[in-house]
């Protein structure tokens, strides 16, 4: 796991190097989150909505979106396909993406539709870390576990 | 003379107005309204005063502010882009005549755009309106052109 700024960077995930994080699964569904950096950012979370299951998006079109007092966003997807799963925890507890955003707190699993290019607009390894890094600079993002 | 700042920040009162009026018209089921002044909203802040912004506004600011790579910018630019595939999708919600949805993403909207524009209200524009020649008034005069051929 790197680390930077207190932030948590999984190496293993893709990212589309800014707020979302993708895991490619075994049956080729993807799973969907937001990273440490993007919630540190966004604050306390108090509203995550996310599509019906069985909507069928657009590559960048929101699977969800989540307000804190001070910010909202969407969580775009990074290619075209249908929602297969969606963390339904997350409705009534949206705090829960500030606890364990890579874990427990994953938004939803999206079916590519061409599972060939599903990963073609997202990084992974050493050049997505460097440009995660380079976002938390950017926002000037200092990340803190409660648990530490 | 009208100073930059006052320009926009009129033009982001006349924006909330026109996002109002189609959601009225959502709430009332007025569902060919509601497309309506949605696009003229959408033409409005995403063909007109977005695109002043990230033409003129944002490379005067970073000019003087150390380059592209500026957060405040770089967050604002952001902005846009997010903002615009919302429009889309508030756009899809009239068409499928989903109201929920449509509350859904207009409350969203409304959010992002509080703070973004109390952001460039607060950082952006006052800084311009000092640092440019003319208080900005020319490039102001972009804007109320733009603005006055919609109403036209
Ligand atoms: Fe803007
Ligand atoms: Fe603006």
């Amino acid at each position: 796991m790197s680390e930077y700024r207190g932030c948590e960077l999984p190496e293993d995930l893709f990212y589309d190097l800014d707020y979302v994080w993708v895991r490619p699964e075994e049956d080729g569904i993807l799973t969907i989150g937001v990273t440490d950096p993007a919630q540190t950012m966004s604050g306390r979370l108090q509203k995550a909505r996310i599509r019906k299951l069985g909507t069928h998006l657009e590559a960048g079109r929101h699977v969800a979106t989540l307000e804190s007092g001070k910010w909202a966003g969407g969580v775009p997807v990074p290619c075209a396909g249908e929602i297969v799963a969606r963390n339904e925890a997350l409705l009534d507890n949206p705090h829960l993406i500030n606890v364990d955003p890579y874990g427990d707190a994953w938004i939803a699993r999206v079916k590519p539709d061409d599972p060939r290019h599903a990963l073609d607009n997202v990084k992974t390894g050493p050049d997505a870390i460097e440009a995660l890094s380079a976002w938390i600079d950017r926002y000037d993002v200092q990340c803190m576990r409660c648990s530490d | 003379m009208t100073r930059i700042d006052q320009i926009m920040q009129q033009d982001h009162v006349r924006l909330d107005a026109l996002l109002d009026i189609s959601a009225r018209a959502v709430r009332e089921g007025r569902w060919q309204d509601a497309a309506r002044h949605l696009e003229q909203f959408r033409h409005g802040i995403a063909d007109g005063h977005m695109v002043v912004e990230e033409t003129t506004l944002f490379p005067a600011f970073e000019a003087r502010e150390g380059g592209t790579e500026h957060p405040l910018t770089a967050l604002l630019r952001k902005g846009h882009q997010d903002l615009r595939v919302f429009f889309q999708e508030m756009a899809e919600a009239i068409s499928a005549e989903d109201a929920e949805e449509f509350a859904d993403l207009l409350s969203t909207v409304q959010t992002i755009l509080k703070q973004h524009d109390a952001k460039e209200e607060t950082e952006l524009y006052p800084y311009l309106a000092e640092a440019l020649p003319d208080h900005g008034q020319a490039v102001g005069q972009e804007i109320l052109t733009f603005a006055a051929g919609e109403r036209a």
